[in-house]
């Protein structure tokens, strides 16, 4: 089911960390689950490419602000490497969200500018 | 290996590829039946779809293989840049650092090359198959030698290994203008090739050398080789004279073999025709080389069992000798093993002391850097990359520390080699070879890391418990490290008050020791003296030998610069002489058995006067004294006077293999050991008498005495041709022969003294300083509430004293210890001297409070308005 590129928003560079980064605040996830999780809260506005998301996954644990382990699913007999956030990546996620809302709102004035009163 | 512990260093490991394959099949896996659930593709485009969803596997996982891959390099750079910044920009700090770590690194690294080559006698051999074979008894318990019975029963018995025996073969090799003495080992025909020592040219003995009807063959040393024959390859198969005897050339060991210890030539051992039952003269030294899978145990236990078969052949001479195989690494001397155990001990501590003083700079450093980690930690960095950090800035100290250490290193190397005499350094094998090597790098590579461990690992583990709260709610100005730190700090400096008593006392003992071996008197003139080996051919008659001695003294009488000069069996001071066993006529027997035995030198008459020997009863050996006259002795002082305690001894008998001798004087007692060693009985005779043959010469100049040394030369060869001088030495040599290896060690304990005495006061200094420093508020206060600088003193001074007092009490334990080591070192002072004990621990003690008192000082004159201002 091929769509045109037109329809859905390219991901801003160094975004998908902080999405990966909120998405885990609600518990652990594996990969597969981030990229569902990511495509379901934008209400499949947002589509990651799978392949994509597992650089930034290991980039992210390497500077320790998420770590992983094989864990077996909850209900299943099956493993799953599960990530979770560290106390760095909560520190992390704080930060990046500040600069972000920071950055919608410099944004947001330029497009939109509150017409003067 | 290096990379597997950085990352565990960093907590976060890298996942296999194994690990990042399985996840992306996983997910993989996970995508196909989300899309199957979903209904939205057909079953058969599922595995498609899912692959087109993800992307190229292949270009993913190698992204992400790539992401981990350099991490760890990144980091460690990034680190190392860090560290350098912070190191330069406090470089008093790093510079302090780097010098006390390259003391103790060096010091360590010294040793390491003396160690190495005290237990590597023969680096170019088989270390680890070699073995030497010694033969005990409990009367003699540091006998080495083993009799020729002993060998023939071990070269013939013995499975476990092949064994081979020498002796010392001293000979003279003729030149074209006379003939000089060369030092030499006769060694069993299959000694080169049973050990496997190397040839430069030639080969080895034949199999059959050592029986009397072979040709006569030698071998040389590279050295002599080289500096006798020019390095000449014709030499091989030419025939030189040694001994008076012809000898033909057949091979030249290899560069730098030095076996068993420095020689010149090698002969084969020829036995005498009853060796094989010659039990009880041991002269033979004995190694051997383990057969193909035969263990150390196993020659051990075979050695023994051949020692028990001896002591069943002939029980008179063997039962209680027993044959002892000890690896190769045990060749030395038990001199040497005290030597070096004193010596590594001192070093161990004085690496300690260096470890502790640079963990004490970097904990007051990591105080005033507190609040700069804790900022860091509050931005997020994790405090394994904190510690990391750290530990990266402390190796890079620790390797300039060691590149130092190296520089250092090589002076005390040298200095130890030169300390010693020659002739000292020839019964060590691997004296003359104690250097700086590959070896050497790598210890002291390992000791600076380990040094890194040791000063970094207290600083890096406290600083990355920084408490932020408290750190900033401080206003970042009560940077003290907490009662804790300090806690450590005085820990540390207690440890290296102690430690300088230790070794501080140890260099004191030996120093004393030494002063006293040098105030000793000797009995004879040291000044203006010179001794030699004196060697004359062996076919020569009784008389012909008394005519080459007199022309000799009347030739050398002759010589401008020569005041004196006598022929001797024995020299004073070079623990080389024969004894005799003797009687007093009347005297009752030992009730123990034990004959008396005295040193029983062999003199011509004007040997006393050469020697400086004082006549202090009677007369002295004269020219009249020949073999038509009476025979007559001098004696000692000691034993006149044990013998005939109170009465002149002149006029009286002394039976020497029942042959009466009168004595006419007494003469001053002559060290003929060393200083340390108790002065022997010792009979006088004259060379025209007693019909053994003088070895040595003692000549006495009023020129520079080793000028003199070729102006003899060449006058004993004028005299006879075949006759040689050898190993010419001042009597000043002979001293420092004896002193050189206690001044060397009292020296070398010296300069760690100073060190650890050094660092210990630094230490305390710069803690009390500090606690000062982070106190004035509140000294500043108890001033402004009428508090006298008097007291601020006693308070501050109080506390360093009890430091100091603490170290000193656990030093003076440690010192005791220490001091029963040394115990074998020491000459006219013991190991538990109070004086010396009492005045190093007061002169500690004194030096550190007085390092205190300019802190304390500083204390008691706060400026109570300024120290509050800044409240």
């Amino acid at each position: 089911m091929p769509s045109r590129s037109s329809d859905k928003l390219e991901l801003l560079q160094g975004t998908l960390d902080m999405l990966i980064l909120k998405t885990l605040v609600f518990g652990p996830e594996h990969g597969h689950g981030i990229a569902t999780r990511i495509r379901q809260s934008t209400e499949d506005a947002l589509v990651v490419e799978h392949g994509s998301l597992y650089p930034a996954l290991h980039r992210l644990q390497r500077d320790g602000f998420i770590s992983s382990k094989w864990e077996k699913a909850v209900d299943k007999n099956r493993e799953h490497k599960y990530y979770r956030l560290t106390a760095a990546g909560r520190r992390q996620l704080v930060q990046q969200q500040s600069k972000w809302d920071e950055l919608v709102r410099a944004i947001g004035r330029v497009m939109r500018p509150v017409p003067e009163g | 290996m290096l990379r597997q512990w950085f990352t565990r260093l960093t907590g976060t490991h890298a996942p296999s590829d194994d690990d990042i394959a399985r996840e992306l099949r996983d997910h993989l896996e996970l995508d196909a039946e989300a899309l199957a659930n979903s209904g939205r593709v057909k079953p058969s485009d599922v595995p498609a779809t899912a692959r087109r969803r993800f992307g190229n596997v292949g270009n993913v996982s190698e992204s992400v293989r790539d992401i981990w891959r350099w991490t760890w390099f990144e980091q460690l750079a990034q680190d190392a840049r860090h560290g350098f910044r912070a190191l330069v920009r406090s470089p008093a700090y790093s510079v302090a650092v780097a010098i006390t770590l390259a003391l103790g690194i060096g010091a360590g690294a010294s040793m390491f090359s003396l160690s190495d080559a005290i237990h590597r006698p023969f680096p170019e051999l088989q270390q680890d198959k070699l073995v030497w074979i010694v033969q005990r008894s409990p009367t003699c318990p540091t006998c080495d030698q083993a009799s020729p019975a002993a060998l023939a029963a071990l070269r013939t018995r013995a499975r476990t290994f092949a064994a081979v025996g020498t002796a010392v073969w001293r000979t003279t090799l003729r030149t074209a203008d006379g003939s000089e003495i060369v030092n030499g080992f006769t060694v069993s025909a299959n000694a080169f090739a049973a050990l496997g020592i190397p040839f430069a040219l030639g080969h080895g003995f034949a199999p059959d050398a050592d029986q009397s009807a072979a040709p006569k063959a030698t071998v040389l040393s590279y050295k002599f080789w080289h500096d006798r024959f020019a390095a000449s390859r014709g030499v091989v198969d030419s025939v030189i004279t040694l001994g008076g005897s012809p000898y033909t050339v057949i091979g030249v060991l290899a560069k730098d073999v030095v076996f068993p210890t420095a020689a010149d030539v090698y002969a084969p051992i020829v036995p005498a025709t009853n060796a094989a039952t010659d039990y009880g003269s041991r002269y033979l030294e004995l190694f051997g080389h383990l057969t193909q899978g035969a263990s150390l145990a196993s020659a051990v236990a075979e050695a023994r069992t051949i020692s028990a078969q001896l002591g069943r052949e002939s029980p008179k001479t063997d039962s209680a000798w027993t044959l002892v195989v000890r690896p190769i690494t045990q060749y030395h001397t038990d001199d040497t093993v005290i030597i070096e155990r004193i010596a590594g001990v001192a070093v161990l501590l004085v690496f300690l002391a260096s470890c502790m003083s640079a963990a004490n700079l970097a904990l007051s450093r990591m105080a005033s850097r507190r609040n700069e980690l804790a900022l860091r930690a509050a931005l997020g960095v994790r405090r394994w990359r904190l510690a990391r950090h750290l530990l990266t800035e402390a190796l890079m100290v620790s390797l300039v520390a060691g590149a130092l250490g190296l520089l250092l290193a090589r002076w005390g190397v040298t200095a130890m080699r030169d300390a010693m005499p020659a002739d000292f350094a020839a019964y060590v094998p691997g004296w003359a070879r104690i250097g700086l090597d590959a070896r050497t790098f790598a210890f002291t590579l390992v000791a600076a890391v380990m040094a890194m461990l040791v000063f970094a690992a207290i600083p890096a583990f406290r600083a990355t418990r920084v408490n932020l709260t408290t750190v900033l709610s401080d206003g970042g100005r009560a940077s003290t490290g907490g009662a804790h730190g300090t806690r450590t700090r005085a820990t540390l400096v207690v440890l290296e008050v102690s430690i300088a008593i230790v070794v501080s006392t140890g260099a004191t003992l030996l120093t004393r020791s030494v002063r006293n071996m040098m105030a000793g008197d000797p009995g004879v003139r040291l000044d203006h003296a010179l001794v030699m080996h004196l060697s004359v051919p062996r076919e020569m008659s009784d008389t012909a030998r008394w005519d080459f001695y007199r022309r000799l003294d009347d030739n050398l009488r002759a010589t401008p610069g020569i005041r004196a000069a006598g022929v001797t069996s024995t020299t004073p001071l070079s623990n080389n002489f024969w004894g005799t066993s003797f009687d007093i006529p009347g005297r009752a027997a030992d009730p123990g058995g034990q004959r008396l035995s005295a040193i029983d030198q062999h003199v011509t008459p004007d040997y006393a006067r050469a020697a400086g020997m004082r006549i202090i009863d009677g007369r002295g050996i004269a020219a009249t004294d020949d073999a038509r006259a009476q025979r007559v002795t001098v004696v000692n002082q000691m034993l006149a006077e044990s013998m005939w305690p109170g009465l002149s001894a002149i006029g009286r008998t002394v039976t020497i293999e029942s042959v009466p001798w009168t004595v006419v004087g007494v003469a001053a007692n002559v060290h003929h050991g060393g200083f340390d060693e108790p002065v022997r009985y010792t009979i006088y005779r004259s060379v025209y008498q007693a019909a053994e043959r003088a070895g040595d010469l003692a000549v006495w100049t009023d020129r520079d005495p080793a000028a003199m040394a070729d102006v003899v030369r060449r006058t004993v060869a004028r005299t006879d041709p075949s006759a040689a001088v050898g190993g010419i030495k001042t009597m000043l040599d002979m001293e420092a022969r004896h002193v050189s290896a206690f001044r060397m060690m009292a020296v070398m304990l010296a300069v760690l003294a100073v060190v650890t005495m050094t660092i210990a006061v630094v230490g305390l200094y710069g803690l009390i300083s500090y606690g000062v420093a982070q106190r004035t508020r509140e000294i500043g206060v108890r001033i402004a509430l009428g508090a006298r600088p008097r007291d601020i003193l006693a308070r501050v001074g109080g506390g360093a004293l009890r430091l100091t007092a603490l170290g000193v009490a656990l030093g003076v334990l440690g010192a005791a210890a220490f001091a029963r080591l040394l115990g074998a070192m020491l000459y006219g002072v013991t190991a538990t001297d109070p004086r010396t004990f009492f005045g190093v621990a007061a002169g500690l003690l004194a030096v550190a409070l007085a390092a205190a008192l300019v802190p304390a000082w500083r204390a008691s004159h706060v400026d109570p308005t300024v120290a509050l201002r800044n409240w």
